[in-house]
Protein backbone atom coordinates (compact mmCIF):
# COMPACT_ATOMS: atom_id res chain seq x y z
CA UNK A 1 0.00 0.00 0.00
CA UNK A 2 2.66 2.53 0.92
CA UNK A 3 4.21 1.32 -2.35
CA UNK A 4 1.25 2.49 -4.53
CA UNK A 5 0.99 5.47 -2.66
CA UNK A 6 4.65 6.26 -3.02
CA UNK A 7 4.09 6.18 -6.69
CA UNK A 8 1.14 8.42 -6.89
CA UNK A 9 2.91 10.71 -5.27
CA UNK A 10 5.65 10.09 -8.03
CA UNK A 11 3.59 10.79 -10.56
CA UNK A 12 2.13 13.76 -8.92
CA UNK A 13 6.06 14.90 -8.82
CA UNK A 14 6.43 13.95 -12.90
CA UNK A 15 3.27 15.90 -13.54
CA UNK A 16 4.41 18.82 -11.45
CA UNK A 17 7.99 18.55 -13.88
CA UNK A 18 6.12 18.53 -17.02
CA UNK A 19 4.29 21.82 -15.58
CA UNK A 20 7.21 23.68 -15.25
CA UNK A 21 8.68 22.67 -18.54
CA UNK A 22 6.04 23.53 -20.66
CA UNK A 23 4.90 27.15 -21.76
CA UNK A 24 4.80 29.95 -24.05
CA UNK A 25 8.91 30.15 -23.46
CA UNK A 26 10.86 26.77 -24.56
CA UNK A 27 12.88 26.17 -21.71
CA UNK A 28 15.30 23.42 -20.82
CA UNK A 29 15.34 20.69 -18.22
CA UNK A 30 18.70 22.41 -17.20
CA UNK A 31 17.24 25.62 -17.08
CA UNK A 32 14.64 25.37 -14.82
CA UNK A 33 16.37 22.78 -13.24
CA UNK A 34 19.15 25.35 -12.30
CA UNK A 35 16.32 27.77 -12.04
CA UNK A 36 15.35 26.34 -9.09
CA UNK A 37 18.33 25.32 -7.18
CA UNK A 38 19.59 29.15 -7.85
CA UNK A 39 16.30 31.30 -6.32
CA UNK A 40 17.67 34.54 -5.70
CA UNK A 41 19.85 34.70 -9.10
CA UNK A 42 16.95 36.52 -11.17
CA UNK A 43 17.15 36.69 -14.75
CA UNK A 44 14.30 36.00 -17.06
CA UNK A 45 14.05 32.07 -17.01
CA UNK A 46 14.17 32.25 -13.11
CA UNK A 47 11.62 34.65 -13.64
CA UNK A 48 9.02 32.54 -15.63
CA UNK A 49 9.84 29.33 -13.13
CA UNK A 50 9.13 31.59 -10.17
CA UNK A 51 6.61 33.88 -11.05
CA UNK A 52 4.93 32.07 -13.53
CA UNK A 53 4.80 28.49 -13.61
CA UNK A 54 5.82 27.21 -10.33
CA UNK A 55 3.10 29.37 -8.68
CA UNK A 56 0.71 27.33 -11.33
CA UNK A 57 1.63 24.53 -10.36
CA UNK A 58 1.11 24.61 -7.19
CA UNK A 59 -2.40 26.18 -7.66
CA UNK A 60 -2.88 23.86 -9.75
CA UNK A 61 -1.83 20.96 -7.35
CA UNK A 62 -3.81 22.42 -4.14
CA UNK A 63 -6.96 22.67 -6.30
CA UNK A 64 -6.84 19.14 -7.84
CA UNK A 65 -5.98 17.81 -4.42
CA UNK A 66 -8.57 19.68 -2.43
CA UNK A 67 -11.48 18.72 -4.76
CA UNK A 68 -10.50 14.99 -4.77
CA UNK A 69 -10.09 14.42 -1.09
CA UNK A 70 -13.41 16.66 -0.91
CA UNK A 71 -14.85 14.53 -3.39
CA UNK A 72 -13.76 11.09 -1.27
CA UNK A 73 -14.70 12.57 1.64
CA UNK A 74 -18.75 13.09 0.23
CA UNK A 75 -18.81 10.14 -1.72
CA UNK A 76 -18.15 8.22 1.60
CA UNK A 77 -20.50 9.71 3.91
CA UNK A 78 -23.50 10.12 1.54
CA UNK A 79 -22.60 5.94 0.43
CA UNK A 80 -22.82 7.34 -3.17
CA UNK A 81 -20.28 7.10 -6.02
CA UNK A 82 -21.91 10.11 -7.66
CA UNK A 83 -21.27 12.77 -5.57
CA UNK A 84 -18.92 15.71 -6.35
CA UNK A 85 -17.73 18.10 -4.02
CA UNK A 86 -20.06 20.98 -5.33
CA UNK A 87 -23.13 18.43 -4.28
CA UNK A 88 -23.50 21.10 -1.31
CA UNK A 89 -24.32 24.01 -3.27
CA UNK A 90 -20.52 25.21 -2.86
CA UNK A 91 -20.05 25.93 -6.81
CA UNK A 92 -23.58 27.72 -7.41
CA UNK A 93 -23.50 29.62 -4.63
CA UNK A 94 -20.09 31.25 -5.40
CA UNK A 95 -20.81 31.44 -9.40
CA UNK A 96 -24.23 32.95 -8.39
CA UNK A 97 -23.01 35.88 -5.72
CA UNK A 98 -19.95 36.43 -8.48
CA UNK A 99 -21.59 37.45 -10.72
CA UNK A 100 -24.16 39.74 -9.13
CA UNK A 101 -21.74 41.30 -7.65
CA UNK A 102 -19.79 42.14 -10.77
CA UNK A 103 -22.81 42.56 -12.73
CA UNK A 104 -23.64 45.39 -9.97
CA UNK A 105 -20.32 46.99 -10.57
CA UNK A 106 -18.08 45.43 -8.01
CA UNK A 107 -14.64 45.04 -9.19
CA UNK A 108 -13.92 40.99 -10.70
CA UNK A 109 -10.75 41.38 -8.31
CA UNK A 110 -13.15 40.35 -5.45
CA UNK A 111 -14.45 37.61 -6.79
CA UNK A 112 -11.83 34.65 -5.50
CA UNK A 113 -13.15 35.65 -1.65
CA UNK A 114 -16.40 36.54 -2.67
CA UNK A 115 -16.79 33.10 -3.83
CA UNK A 116 -14.94 31.75 -0.71
CA UNK A 117 -17.33 33.66 1.25
CA UNK A 118 -20.83 32.75 -1.08
CA UNK A 119 -19.50 28.93 -1.63
CA UNK A 120 -19.26 28.53 2.13
CA UNK A 121 -22.33 30.39 3.24
CA UNK A 122 -24.33 28.48 0.31
CA UNK A 123 -23.05 24.67 2.07
CA UNK A 124 -23.68 25.92 5.39
CA UNK A 125 -27.44 26.63 4.49
CA UNK A 126 -27.63 23.41 2.60
CA UNK A 127 -26.24 21.45 5.84
CA UNK A 128 -29.00 23.44 8.06
CA UNK A 129 -31.51 22.09 5.81
CA UNK A 130 -30.26 18.75 5.90
CA UNK A 131 -29.95 18.45 9.49
CA UNK A 132 -32.05 16.05 11.33
CA UNK A 133 -31.33 15.65 15.17
CA UNK A 134 -27.56 16.07 15.94
CA UNK A 135 -26.81 14.91 12.73
CA UNK A 136 -27.15 15.02 8.89
CA UNK A 137 -29.99 13.31 6.63
CA UNK A 138 -27.70 12.04 3.65
CA UNK A 139 -30.90 11.92 1.38
CA UNK A 140 -31.79 15.56 2.37
CA UNK A 141 -28.26 16.72 2.13
CA UNK A 142 -28.45 15.80 -1.81
CA UNK A 143 -31.65 17.16 -2.38
CA UNK A 144 -31.07 20.11 -0.82
CA UNK A 145 -27.73 20.57 -2.86
CA UNK A 146 -29.29 19.59 -5.46
CA UNK A 147 -32.48 21.80 -5.67
CA UNK A 148 -30.44 24.62 -4.26
CA UNK A 149 -28.14 24.65 -6.96
CA UNK A 150 -30.69 24.65 -10.07
CA UNK A 151 -32.31 28.09 -8.06
CA UNK A 152 -28.52 29.33 -8.46
CA UNK A 153 -28.07 28.19 -12.04
CA UNK A 154 -31.18 30.11 -13.01
CA UNK A 155 -29.92 32.75 -11.10
CA UNK A 156 -26.95 32.69 -12.84
CA UNK A 157 -28.73 32.33 -16.38
CA UNK A 158 -31.18 35.18 -15.63
CA UNK A 159 -27.86 37.48 -14.78
CA UNK A 160 -25.35 36.22 -18.07
CA UNK A 161 -28.99 36.88 -20.39
CA UNK A 162 -28.75 40.17 -19.02
CA UNK A 163 -25.27 41.02 -18.84
CA UNK A 164 -24.29 39.46 -22.33
CA UNK A 165 -24.24 42.67 -24.08
CA UNK A 166 -21.50 44.40 -21.47
CA UNK A 167 -17.66 43.31 -22.07
CA UNK A 168 -17.52 41.48 -18.41
CA UNK A 169 -19.43 38.73 -19.76
CA UNK A 170 -16.86 37.20 -20.77
CA UNK A 171 -14.39 37.15 -17.86
CA UNK A 172 -17.34 35.55 -16.23
CA UNK A 173 -17.80 32.98 -18.42
CA UNK A 174 -14.07 32.05 -18.67
CA UNK A 175 -14.54 32.20 -14.52
CA UNK A 176 -17.22 29.36 -14.10
CA UNK A 177 -15.43 27.35 -16.62
CA UNK A 178 -12.63 27.61 -14.38
CA UNK A 179 -9.28 28.89 -14.86
CA UNK A 180 -5.79 29.41 -13.09
CA UNK A 181 -4.91 32.56 -15.52
CA UNK A 182 -2.77 35.13 -13.83
CA UNK A 183 -3.05 33.54 -9.92
CA UNK A 184 -0.21 34.78 -7.78
CA UNK A 185 1.45 33.29 -4.74
CA UNK A 186 -0.69 35.89 -3.03
CA UNK A 187 -3.66 34.28 -3.89
CA UNK A 188 -2.24 30.85 -2.81
CA UNK A 189 -1.21 32.08 0.29
CA UNK A 190 -4.64 33.37 1.07
CA UNK A 191 -6.21 30.07 0.74
CA UNK A 192 -3.57 27.87 2.77
CA UNK A 193 -5.17 28.14 6.15
CA UNK A 194 -8.55 26.69 4.88
CA UNK A 195 -6.53 23.91 2.78
CA UNK A 196 -4.99 23.18 6.01
CA UNK A 197 -8.01 23.54 7.92
CA UNK A 198 -10.10 21.32 5.39
CA UNK A 199 -7.05 18.42 5.08
CA UNK A 200 -6.90 18.25 8.77
CA UNK A 201 -10.42 17.80 9.24
CA UNK A 202 -10.57 15.06 6.21
CA UNK A 203 -7.51 13.40 7.75
CA UNK A 204 -9.19 13.16 11.77
CA UNK A 205 -12.54 11.34 10.09
CA UNK A 206 -10.31 9.15 8.18
CA UNK A 207 -10.99 5.96 10.11
CA UNK A 208 -14.53 7.30 11.05
CA UNK A 209 -15.33 7.31 7.31
CA UNK A 210 -14.83 3.57 6.80
CA UNK A 211 -16.95 2.56 9.45
CA UNK A 212 -19.66 5.50 8.56
CA UNK A 213 -19.57 3.01 4.88
CA UNK A 214 -21.47 -0.14 6.17
CA UNK A 215 -24.06 2.02 7.95
CA UNK A 216 -24.89 5.00 10.78
CA UNK A 217 -26.13 2.36 13.27
CA UNK A 218 -22.93 -0.17 12.69
CA UNK A 219 -20.98 2.86 12.84
CA UNK A 220 -22.36 4.00 16.54
CA UNK A 221 -21.59 0.21 17.95
CA UNK A 222 -17.90 0.45 17.34
CA UNK A 223 -17.68 3.99 18.94
CA UNK A 224 -17.79 6.10 15.90
CA UNK A 225 -19.84 10.05 17.09
CA UNK A 226 -21.64 9.91 13.94
CA UNK A 227 -23.31 12.97 14.13
CA UNK A 228 -19.80 15.04 14.99
CA UNK A 229 -18.02 12.88 11.84
CA UNK A 230 -20.94 14.20 9.67
CA UNK A 231 -20.24 17.24 10.66
CA UNK A 232 -16.14 17.46 10.34
CA UNK A 233 -17.07 15.96 6.69
CA UNK A 234 -19.55 18.39 5.64
CA UNK A 235 -17.06 21.17 7.21
CA UNK A 236 -14.02 20.32 5.92
CA UNK A 237 -15.22 19.56 2.38
CA UNK A 238 -17.16 22.76 1.86
CA UNK A 239 -13.78 24.24 3.13
CA UNK A 240 -11.72 22.49 0.48
CA UNK A 241 -14.07 23.08 -2.09
CA UNK A 242 -14.73 26.60 -1.31
CA UNK A 243 -10.88 27.31 -1.51
CA UNK A 244 -10.37 25.58 -4.34
CA UNK A 245 -13.61 27.83 -6.23
CA UNK A 246 -11.51 30.66 -5.03
CA UNK A 247 -8.40 29.64 -6.28
CA UNK A 248 -9.55 28.35 -9.82
CA UNK A 249 -13.18 29.26 -10.58
CA UNK A 250 -15.44 26.04 -11.19
CA UNK A 251 -12.83 23.32 -12.35
CA UNK A 252 -15.76 20.06 -12.64
CA UNK A 253 -15.30 16.22 -12.46
CA UNK A 254 -11.74 16.04 -10.34
CA UNK A 255 -14.15 15.46 -7.29
CA UNK A 256 -16.11 12.92 -9.19
CA UNK A 257 -13.37 11.12 -10.99
CA UNK A 258 -10.34 11.23 -8.74
CA UNK A 259 -11.88 9.49 -6.03
CA UNK A 260 -12.94 6.47 -8.57
CA UNK A 261 -9.23 6.16 -9.87
CA UNK A 262 -7.61 5.72 -6.71
CA UNK A 263 -9.91 3.11 -5.29
CA UNK A 264 -8.43 1.38 -7.86
CA UNK A 265 -5.19 1.56 -6.98
CA UNK A 266 -5.29 1.37 -3.37
CA UNK A 267 -8.75 0.22 -2.41
CA UNK A 268 -11.69 1.75 -0.48
CA UNK A 269 -9.86 1.88 3.14
CA UNK A 270 -10.41 5.98 3.23
CA UNK A 271 -6.67 6.17 5.28
CA UNK A 272 -4.79 5.58 2.11
CA UNK A 273 -7.60 6.92 -0.20
CA UNK A 274 -7.77 10.30 1.16
CA UNK A 275 -4.02 10.86 0.12
CA UNK A 276 -4.20 8.84 -2.70
CA UNK A 277 -6.86 11.41 -3.99
CA UNK A 278 -4.89 14.23 -3.43
CA UNK A 279 -1.91 12.85 -4.95
CA UNK A 280 -4.29 11.40 -8.49
CA UNK A 281 -6.26 14.56 -8.03
CA UNK A 282 -2.79 17.02 -7.95
CA UNK A 283 -1.50 15.47 -11.02
CA UNK A 284 -4.47 15.34 -12.69
CA UNK A 285 -4.88 19.24 -12.61
CA UNK A 286 -1.18 20.43 -12.83
CA UNK A 287 -1.48 18.19 -16.27
CA UNK A 288 -4.65 19.99 -17.38
CA UNK A 289 -3.52 23.43 -16.65
CA UNK A 290 -0.43 22.77 -18.66
CA UNK A 291 -2.44 21.58 -21.96
CA UNK A 292 -4.52 24.02 -20.73
CA UNK A 293 -2.10 27.10 -21.43
CA UNK A 294 -0.59 25.54 -24.17
CA UNK A 295 -3.15 23.79 -26.37
CA UNK A 296 -4.05 27.02 -28.18
CA UNK A 297 -1.14 29.18 -26.86
CA UNK A 298 -0.74 32.28 -26.58
CA UNK A 299 -4.51 31.54 -25.65
CA UNK A 300 -5.74 29.40 -23.04
CA UNK A 301 -8.90 27.29 -22.70
CA UNK A 302 -10.34 26.75 -19.73
CA UNK A 303 -9.02 24.22 -17.45
CA UNK A 304 -12.55 23.52 -16.44
CA UNK A 305 -13.96 22.41 -19.97
CA UNK A 306 -11.08 20.65 -20.54
CA UNK A 307 -11.23 18.16 -17.72
CA UNK A 308 -14.48 17.99 -19.34
CA UNK A 309 -13.22 16.80 -22.44
CA UNK A 310 -11.39 14.16 -21.10
CA UNK A 311 -13.53 13.60 -17.39
CA UNK A 312 -16.74 12.92 -18.98
CA UNK A 313 -15.50 10.16 -21.54
CA UNK A 314 -12.69 8.81 -18.72
CA UNK A 315 -15.47 8.52 -15.98
CA UNK A 316 -18.18 7.00 -17.97
CA UNK A 317 -16.08 4.04 -19.77
CA UNK A 318 -14.46 3.51 -16.30
CA UNK A 319 -17.46 2.98 -14.25
CA UNK A 320 -20.65 1.82 -16.40
CA UNK A 321 -17.84 -0.51 -17.68
CA UNK A 322 -17.16 -1.50 -13.46
CA UNK A 323 -21.18 -1.89 -13.05
CA UNK A 324 -21.11 -4.02 -16.19
CA UNK A 325 -18.44 -6.11 -14.87
CA UNK A 326 -19.96 -6.52 -11.38
CA UNK B 1 -21.47 -9.72 33.52
CA UNK B 2 -24.61 -8.23 32.72
CA UNK B 3 -26.65 -6.51 35.12
CA UNK B 4 -29.66 -4.84 34.44
CA UNK B 5 -31.40 -3.68 37.31
CA UNK B 6 -34.95 -2.07 37.26
CA UNK B 7 -34.80 -0.62 34.18
CA UNK B 8 -37.47 1.61 31.93
CA UNK B 9 -37.12 1.33 28.04
CA UNK B 10 -38.98 3.80 25.77
CA UNK B 11 -38.92 5.18 22.67
CA UNK B 12 -39.91 8.31 21.48
CA UNK B 13 -42.12 8.93 24.79
CA UNK B 14 -43.67 5.59 24.72
CA UNK B 15 -43.22 3.29 27.64
CA UNK B 16 -42.33 -0.19 25.94
CA UNK B 17 -41.19 -2.34 28.88
CA UNK B 18 -41.12 -1.30 32.72
CA UNK B 19 -39.23 -2.70 35.40
CA UNK B 20 -36.13 -5.55 33.51
CA UNK B 21 -34.08 -6.86 36.22
CA UNK B 22 -31.92 -9.81 35.09
CA UNK B 23 -28.36 -11.02 34.35
CA UNK B 24 -25.98 -12.75 32.04
CA UNK B 25 -23.47 -14.33 32.95
CA UNK B 26 -20.01 -15.16 31.34
CA UNK B 27 -20.46 -18.06 28.89
CA UNK B 28 -23.82 -18.25 28.49
CA UNK B 29 -26.03 -17.67 25.19
CA UNK B 30 -29.28 -15.94 25.93
CA UNK B 31 -32.01 -15.88 23.26
CA UNK B 32 -34.15 -12.59 23.78
CA UNK B 33 -37.82 -13.18 22.44
CA UNK B 34 -41.48 -12.03 22.00
CA UNK B 35 -43.56 -10.30 19.62
CA UNK B 36 -42.87 -7.79 17.25
CA UNK B 37 -43.06 -4.21 18.49
CA UNK B 38 -42.62 -5.72 22.11
CA UNK B 39 -38.82 -3.41 22.25
CA UNK B 40 -36.86 -6.51 21.73
CA UNK B 41 -34.19 -4.66 19.77
CA UNK B 42 -34.76 -1.54 21.47
CA UNK B 43 -33.59 -3.03 24.46
CA UNK B 44 -30.78 -4.65 22.90
CA UNK B 45 -29.49 -0.58 22.11
CA UNK B 46 -30.00 -0.10 25.44
CA UNK B 47 -28.11 -2.81 26.41
CA UNK B 48 -25.09 -1.48 23.88
CA UNK B 49 -25.88 2.25 25.70
CA UNK B 50 -26.96 3.44 22.26
CA UNK B 51 -30.10 3.95 23.32
CA UNK B 52 -30.91 5.38 27.10
CA UNK B 53 -33.02 3.80 29.43
CA UNK B 54 -35.98 5.82 31.49
CA UNK B 55 -34.81 4.45 34.98
CA UNK B 56 -32.35 1.93 36.65
CA UNK B 57 -28.97 1.34 35.41
CA UNK B 58 -27.25 -1.60 32.66
CA UNK B 59 -23.86 -2.02 34.01
CA UNK B 60 -21.01 -4.51 32.14
CA UNK B 61 -18.30 -6.27 34.03
CA UNK B 62 -19.54 -3.61 36.90
CA UNK B 63 -19.37 -0.29 34.66
CA UNK B 64 -22.77 1.83 34.19
CA UNK B 65 -22.93 1.37 29.92
CA UNK B 66 -24.36 5.14 30.19
CA UNK B 67 -21.06 6.52 31.89
CA UNK B 68 -19.04 5.06 29.31
CA UNK B 69 -17.32 6.68 26.55
CA UNK B 70 -18.52 5.51 23.05
CA UNK B 71 -15.17 3.81 22.61
CA UNK B 72 -14.67 2.30 25.61
CA UNK B 73 -18.13 1.02 25.38
CA UNK B 74 -17.13 -0.24 21.96
CA UNK B 75 -14.38 -2.20 23.50
CA UNK B 76 -16.76 -3.98 25.78
CA UNK B 77 -19.78 -4.79 24.10
CA UNK B 78 -20.06 -5.38 20.19
CA UNK B 79 -23.57 -4.99 18.29
CA UNK B 80 -24.55 -6.80 15.29
CA UNK B 81 -27.23 -4.80 14.10
CA UNK B 82 -29.94 -6.56 11.56
CA UNK B 83 -29.50 -3.24 9.21
CA UNK B 84 -29.79 -4.69 5.38
CA UNK B 85 -25.55 -4.34 4.77
CA UNK B 86 -25.18 -1.34 2.45
CA UNK B 87 -23.78 -2.92 -0.74
CA UNK B 88 -20.28 -1.20 -1.11
CA UNK B 89 -17.30 -2.05 -2.67
CA UNK B 90 -15.35 -2.13 0.57
CA UNK B 91 -13.20 -5.78 1.09
CA UNK B 92 -14.31 -8.46 3.23
CA UNK B 93 -11.02 -7.41 5.59
CA UNK B 94 -12.03 -3.84 5.60
CA UNK B 95 -15.08 -4.17 7.12
CA UNK B 96 -13.91 -6.41 9.86
CA UNK B 97 -11.15 -3.80 10.54
CA UNK B 98 -13.70 -1.28 11.20
CA UNK B 99 -14.69 -3.47 14.55
CA UNK B 100 -10.52 -2.13 15.33
CA UNK B 101 -12.06 1.79 15.46
CA UNK B 102 -12.55 1.72 19.10
CA UNK B 103 -8.71 0.62 19.82
CA UNK B 104 -7.54 3.49 18.40
CA UNK B 105 -6.79 7.31 18.96
CA UNK B 106 -8.34 9.18 16.01
CA UNK B 107 -4.53 9.89 15.00
CA UNK B 108 -3.10 7.16 14.94
CA UNK B 109 -4.17 5.88 11.41
CA UNK B 110 -1.87 2.91 10.72
CA UNK B 111 -3.02 -0.50 11.72
CA UNK B 112 -0.88 -2.64 14.45
CA UNK B 113 0.27 -6.24 14.26
CA UNK B 114 -2.53 -6.13 17.31
CA UNK B 115 -5.28 -4.91 14.41
CA UNK B 116 -4.09 -7.94 12.18
CA UNK B 117 -4.34 -10.15 14.51
CA UNK B 118 -7.50 -9.57 15.40
CA UNK B 119 -9.04 -9.42 12.21
CA UNK B 120 -7.50 -12.79 10.96
CA UNK B 121 -8.54 -14.13 14.57
CA UNK B 122 -11.96 -13.08 13.45
CA UNK B 123 -12.08 -14.21 10.24
CA UNK B 124 -11.36 -17.39 10.98
CA UNK B 125 -13.47 -17.75 13.77
CA UNK B 126 -16.42 -17.22 12.13
CA UNK B 127 -14.92 -19.38 8.95
CA UNK B 128 -14.33 -17.10 6.64
CA UNK B 129 -10.76 -16.34 6.31
CA UNK B 130 -10.78 -17.42 2.85
CA UNK B 131 -13.08 -14.65 1.72
CA UNK B 132 -10.82 -11.96 3.34
CA UNK B 133 -10.26 -10.09 -0.37
CA UNK B 134 -13.83 -10.47 -1.76
CA UNK B 135 -15.78 -7.56 -1.64
CA UNK B 136 -18.72 -7.42 0.47
CA UNK B 137 -20.98 -6.74 -1.92
CA UNK B 138 -20.58 -10.41 -3.51
CA UNK B 139 -21.75 -12.14 -0.88
CA UNK B 140 -25.15 -14.03 -0.06
CA UNK B 141 -26.75 -12.71 3.40
CA UNK B 142 -25.45 -15.67 5.39
CA UNK B 143 -22.02 -14.55 4.69
CA UNK B 144 -22.19 -11.57 4.81
CA UNK B 145 -24.40 -11.90 8.52
CA UNK B 146 -20.71 -14.03 9.31
CA UNK B 147 -18.71 -10.61 8.13
CA UNK B 148 -20.93 -8.30 10.71
CA UNK B 149 -20.39 -11.07 13.08
CA UNK B 150 -16.64 -11.03 12.36
CA UNK B 151 -16.80 -7.21 12.96
CA UNK B 152 -18.00 -7.57 16.67
CA UNK B 153 -15.58 -10.00 17.26
CA UNK B 154 -12.42 -8.01 15.90
CA UNK B 155 -13.90 -5.70 18.78
CA UNK B 156 -11.79 -8.07 21.13
CA UNK B 157 -15.44 -7.23 23.34
CA UNK B 158 -16.26 -9.81 26.57
CA UNK B 159 -19.99 -9.00 25.36
CA UNK B 160 -21.63 -9.78 21.89
CA UNK B 161 -25.18 -8.86 21.33
CA UNK B 162 -27.21 -9.56 18.02
CA UNK B 163 -29.82 -8.08 16.62
CA UNK B 164 -32.08 -11.10 14.82
CA UNK B 165 -28.99 -12.70 13.59
CA UNK B 166 -31.32 -15.04 11.46
CA UNK B 167 -33.74 -13.19 9.83
CA UNK B 168 -33.67 -14.26 6.25
CA UNK B 169 -31.40 -17.10 6.34
CA UNK B 170 -32.37 -20.48 5.31
CA UNK B 171 -33.01 -22.83 7.85
CA UNK B 172 -29.10 -24.75 7.65
CA UNK B 173 -27.25 -21.08 6.90
CA UNK B 174 -29.37 -19.92 10.58
CA UNK B 175 -28.48 -23.13 12.51
CA UNK B 176 -24.74 -22.49 11.31
CA UNK B 177 -24.91 -19.34 12.39
CA UNK B 178 -26.82 -20.32 15.87
CA UNK B 179 -24.18 -23.10 16.55
CA UNK B 180 -21.40 -20.26 15.89
CA UNK B 181 -22.41 -18.22 18.47
CA UNK B 182 -22.98 -20.95 20.89
CA UNK B 183 -19.16 -21.47 20.43
CA UNK B 184 -18.26 -18.05 21.34
CA UNK B 185 -20.18 -18.37 24.35
CA UNK B 186 -18.95 -21.23 25.51
CA UNK B 187 -15.33 -19.92 24.48
CA UNK B 188 -16.14 -17.15 27.40
CA UNK B 189 -18.13 -14.64 25.51
CA UNK B 190 -21.78 -13.17 27.12
CA UNK B 191 -23.89 -13.74 23.83
CA UNK B 192 -27.31 -12.47 23.47
CA UNK B 193 -29.61 -12.65 20.52
CA UNK B 194 -32.40 -11.14 19.43
CA UNK B 195 -34.89 -13.81 17.76
CA UNK B 196 -37.95 -15.02 15.81
CA UNK B 197 -37.93 -18.40 15.55
CA UNK B 198 -38.72 -19.82 19.16
CA UNK B 199 -37.55 -23.27 18.30
CA UNK B 200 -33.75 -22.25 17.31
CA UNK B 201 -33.86 -20.18 20.78
CA UNK B 202 -35.01 -23.68 22.46
CA UNK B 203 -32.33 -25.68 20.37
CA UNK B 204 -29.02 -23.25 21.27
CA UNK B 205 -29.68 -20.83 23.64
CA UNK B 206 -28.78 -21.54 27.65
CA UNK B 207 -31.58 -19.28 28.86
CA UNK B 208 -34.63 -17.32 27.11
CA UNK B 209 -35.93 -13.61 28.23
CA UNK B 210 -39.26 -13.77 26.55
CA UNK B 211 -40.82 -10.27 26.19
CA UNK B 212 -44.48 -9.56 26.28
CA UNK B 213 -47.31 -7.19 27.72
CA UNK B 214 -44.44 -4.14 28.32
CA UNK B 215 -42.56 -6.67 30.90
CA UNK B 216 -40.30 -9.40 31.12
CA UNK B 217 -42.60 -12.30 31.07
CA UNK B 218 -40.48 -15.62 32.17
CA UNK B 219 -36.49 -16.36 32.26
CA UNK B 220 -35.38 -19.74 32.03
CA UNK B 221 -34.52 -22.57 30.03
CA UNK B 222 -36.82 -23.55 27.48
CA UNK B 223 -38.66 -26.16 29.38
CA UNK B 224 -39.37 -24.05 31.95
CA UNK B 225 -40.19 -20.94 29.72
CA UNK B 226 -42.29 -22.74 26.80
CA UNK B 227 -45.43 -23.28 28.23
CA UNK B 228 -48.71 -22.77 26.68
CA UNK B 229 -49.89 -20.64 28.94
CA UNK B 230 -46.95 -18.12 29.12
CA UNK B 231 -46.31 -18.33 25.27
CA UNK B 232 -50.18 -17.41 24.56
CA UNK B 233 -49.60 -14.90 27.16
CA UNK B 234 -46.44 -13.40 25.12
CA UNK B 235 -48.12 -13.62 21.72
CA UNK B 236 -51.76 -13.73 21.99
CA UNK B 237 -52.10 -17.40 20.05
CA UNK B 238 -52.65 -20.27 21.30
CA UNK B 239 -49.66 -22.85 21.40
CA UNK B 240 -48.88 -26.48 21.86
CA UNK B 241 -45.48 -27.84 22.63
CA UNK B 242 -44.31 -30.85 22.01
CA UNK B 243 -41.34 -33.16 23.38
CA UNK B 244 -38.85 -34.38 21.01
CA UNK B 245 -34.98 -36.02 20.77
CA UNK B 246 -33.82 -32.41 20.85
CA UNK B 247 -35.94 -31.07 23.16
CA UNK B 248 -38.82 -29.16 23.82
CA UNK B 249 -40.49 -27.56 20.55
CA UNK B 250 -43.65 -24.50 20.07
CA UNK B 251 -46.14 -24.63 17.44
CA UNK B 252 -48.78 -22.48 17.30
CA UNK B 253 -52.37 -24.73 18.18
CA UNK B 254 -54.42 -23.33 15.41
CA UNK B 255 -55.00 -25.64 12.57
CA UNK B 256 -55.09 -22.32 9.92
Amino acid sequence: MALRLAALFAVALFAAGIGLLVGGTQLSVGQVAHALTHAHEGGPVATIVWQLRLPRVCIAAVVGACLAVAGALLQGMLRNPIVDPYITGVSAGAATAIVLAVIAGVSPAIAPSLGFVAGLATAVFVAALARRGSGIDVNRLILAGISLSALFSAFLSLALARAQSENYAASIVSWLAGSMAGRTWSDLLAATPYVALGMIGAASVAPALNALRVGDVRARAVGVDVARAQWVILGSSSLLAAASVALAGIVGFVGLIVPHVARRVVGSDARPLLPACAFAGAALCILADAVARTIVAPGELPIGVLLAFIGVPAFLYLYLNRERAA
Amino acid sequence: MIAVRGVDVSIAGRLLLAGLDFGIAESEIVAVLGPNGVGKTTLLRALAAMHPVERGSIRVDDADVASLTAAARARRIAFVTADDALTDALSVRDVVAIGRYPHHEWWEWSATPADRDAVERALAEVRMDAYADRLLGTLSSGERQRIFIALGLAQETPVLLLDEPTSHLDVRVAHEILALLHDLARQGKSVVCVLHDLNEAAAHADRILLLGDGRLLASGDAESVFRPDVLEAAYGLPMETVRTAGGIRVFPATSR
